[in-house]
């Protein structure tokens, strides 16, 4: 993927460049490209992405490429990059980063999947204070089933996907691995509070 | 010894045999662990990736309930919540504004003054200690684990400091040696499996499991074992389908730490329900003559 060269967009780098670095905390100026992150990336092979030129996307004022590659949705949140970085800049956290700026920006997710997944746990977390496996299963599989029928994907997409599950679901059920018992919090009313803030405190 | 104890989503669900496992050996070992009431999911990788805020929030709510508890350390077995959790007390110690922030929400409010522990970093002082040596009554002969880690036991998305090493940790190993197995040495201990890649992108996930296993295969290994729910269970259910699409023969089973500590001490394979995994896991021990 992307090989392309870079071209330098002044009047969007510096807006990009503050903004990835005040929400992740990160100084990615601070980045020489040694590329230690990219040796390290177990993803990178095929995401073409680095974490190194991730970086790079975002100094060039490249708004589009940064919040719109494979790697930010194929990150699996290792952190290798991070702790081999020799100026201390964890790159997993700009990648989070990049993914809720890509959100907002109401970018298409490349892996709609990944992105379905990580939403219905938050959701599946604020029905009931914990992550109960089979409910989030089933949110997980609905958001992926309105994707498929709205884009295109069709039921046979709709069913391939819930046949792999069942087929999951089944040898854990033979393992009793699976539970179906709901796990739920006293004090909900406290996550609930928290979820509230989180939405205040991302803006609205 | 009482300890605080966050067991997490994963162990009261698909990898509650961990939760059993994790209360009778230590169990055994003194320590009684005091689960904490009222815990909520740390929020995991999801909402790291998802809500800056929430990602704080969530563990800092266990952390003000653990703090409440009176007691001085809290044991969190999974490797996800353990790093989610110690990186939060981190952030809310450099942060006091959102420490207040978040405080004003909740009825048991952080300190911060909680020790928080692994499974590894109880289970190596007890080896070093000699205590689990005395407690074992069968040495585990012939077992060869490939020791695997996984990402987040080490890897922190801050400045943490372990006491283990970041690239190659020893702890596990030195749990082993304690056990009488002989654990090899291997080069994919911290190598990540995927995690939740295994469900959202499969084809990531089975690739990366298949150098895992093909490396543990080369060194000899007959097992793995690991203290991660999450590698636990990707490496068990989805070992088959990762032979099959890369051509490898021999499956090995991947065993928590906790069910080797089980089976020295003398527990059965049922009261350490290691019948629950989907790699036959009995088979080895029944020809090594451990069970």
């Amino acid at each position: 993927m992307s090989t392309s060269v870079l071209q330098f967009q002044p009047e969007s780098s510096q807006t990009l460049i503050q903004e990835v670095m005040d929400r992740s905390g990160q100084n990615l100026l601070a980045c020489y490209q040694c590329r230690r992150c990219a040796a390290g990336c177990p993803v990178g092979d095929e995401t073409g992405v680095t974490p190194d030129r991730l970086i790079r996307m975002i100094i060039f004022g490249e708004r589009e490429e940064a919040l719109n590659n494979l790697l930010i949705w194929k990150c699996v949140a290792c952190y290798t990059c991070g702790t081999r970085c020799p100026n201390n800049i964890q790159t997993a956290r700009i990648n989070e980063t990049l993914k809720q700026i890509s959100k907002e920006a109401h970018f298409e997710p490349i892996l709609p999947k990944v992105a379905a997944f990580h939403d219905a746990f938050l959701r599946s977390t604020s029905h009931f204070g914990r992550v109960n496996e089979l409910e989030f299963m089933g949110l997980y599989a609905m958001r992926n089933a309105k994707r498929e029928l709205k884009h295109g994907g069709g039921w046979k997409a709709v069913a391939d996907e819930i046949k792999k599950h069942a087929k999951l679901g089944i040898s854990m059920m033979k393992k009793k691995r699976m539970h179906f018992r709901l796990d739920k919090i006293k004090r909900l009313f406290e996550i609930k509070r928290l979820y509230t803030k989180a939405k205040d405190e991302a803006g609205g | 010894m009482q300890i605080a104890y966050y067991p997490g989503c994963s162990l009261h669900a698909s990898s509650e045999l961990y939760d059993i496992q994790c209360k009778k050996v230590l169990n055994q070992l003194g320590i009684e662990l005091k689960e904490i009431e009222d815990w909520n999911c740390c929020g995991a990788t999801s909402a790291s990736k998802t809500d800056d805020f929430l990602t704080v929030a969530l563990p800092a709510r266990n952390l003000g309930i653990a703090d409440a508890s009176g007691l001085s350390e809290m044991l969190i077995p999974c490797s996800s919540c353990y790093n989610r959790t110690l990186v939060t007390q981190k952030i809310l110690y450099e942060n006091p504004e959102l420490k207040n922030k978040i405080n004003t929400e909740l009825s048991k409010k952080v300190e911060g003054k909680i020790r928080i522990s692994s499974i590894l970093d109880i289970l190596v002082c007890k080896a070093n200690s000699g205590e689990i040596a005395e407690k074992s009554i069968k040495k585990l002969e012939g077992l060869k684990p490939a020791c695997y880690y996984g990402c987040l036991l080490t890897r922190f998305p801050g400045d943490i400091k372990i006491s283990d090493n970041i690239e190659n940790p020893r702890g596990m190993e030195t749990v082993c040696k304690a056990l009488g197995a002989e654990p090899l040495d291997w080069s994919y201990k911290t190598d990540c499996c995927g995690a939740s890649a295994a469900v959202n992108d499969t084809d990531t996930s089975l690739f990366l499991m298949s150098k895992i296993i093909k490396d543990a295969l080369a060194r000899g290994s007959n097992c793995f074992v690991t203290t991660c729910p999450m590698c636990q269970m990707n490496m068990d259910a989805y070992q088959d389908q990762v032979c099959e699409r890369y051509g490898i023969q021999k499956k090995l089973p991947v065993y928590f730490i906790t069910e080797l500590l089980g089976i020295a001490m003398g527990f059965t394979p049922q009261e350490m329900h290691i019948d629950r995994h989907f790699v036959d896991s009995l088979g080895l021990l029944r020809e090594l003559k451990l069970i």
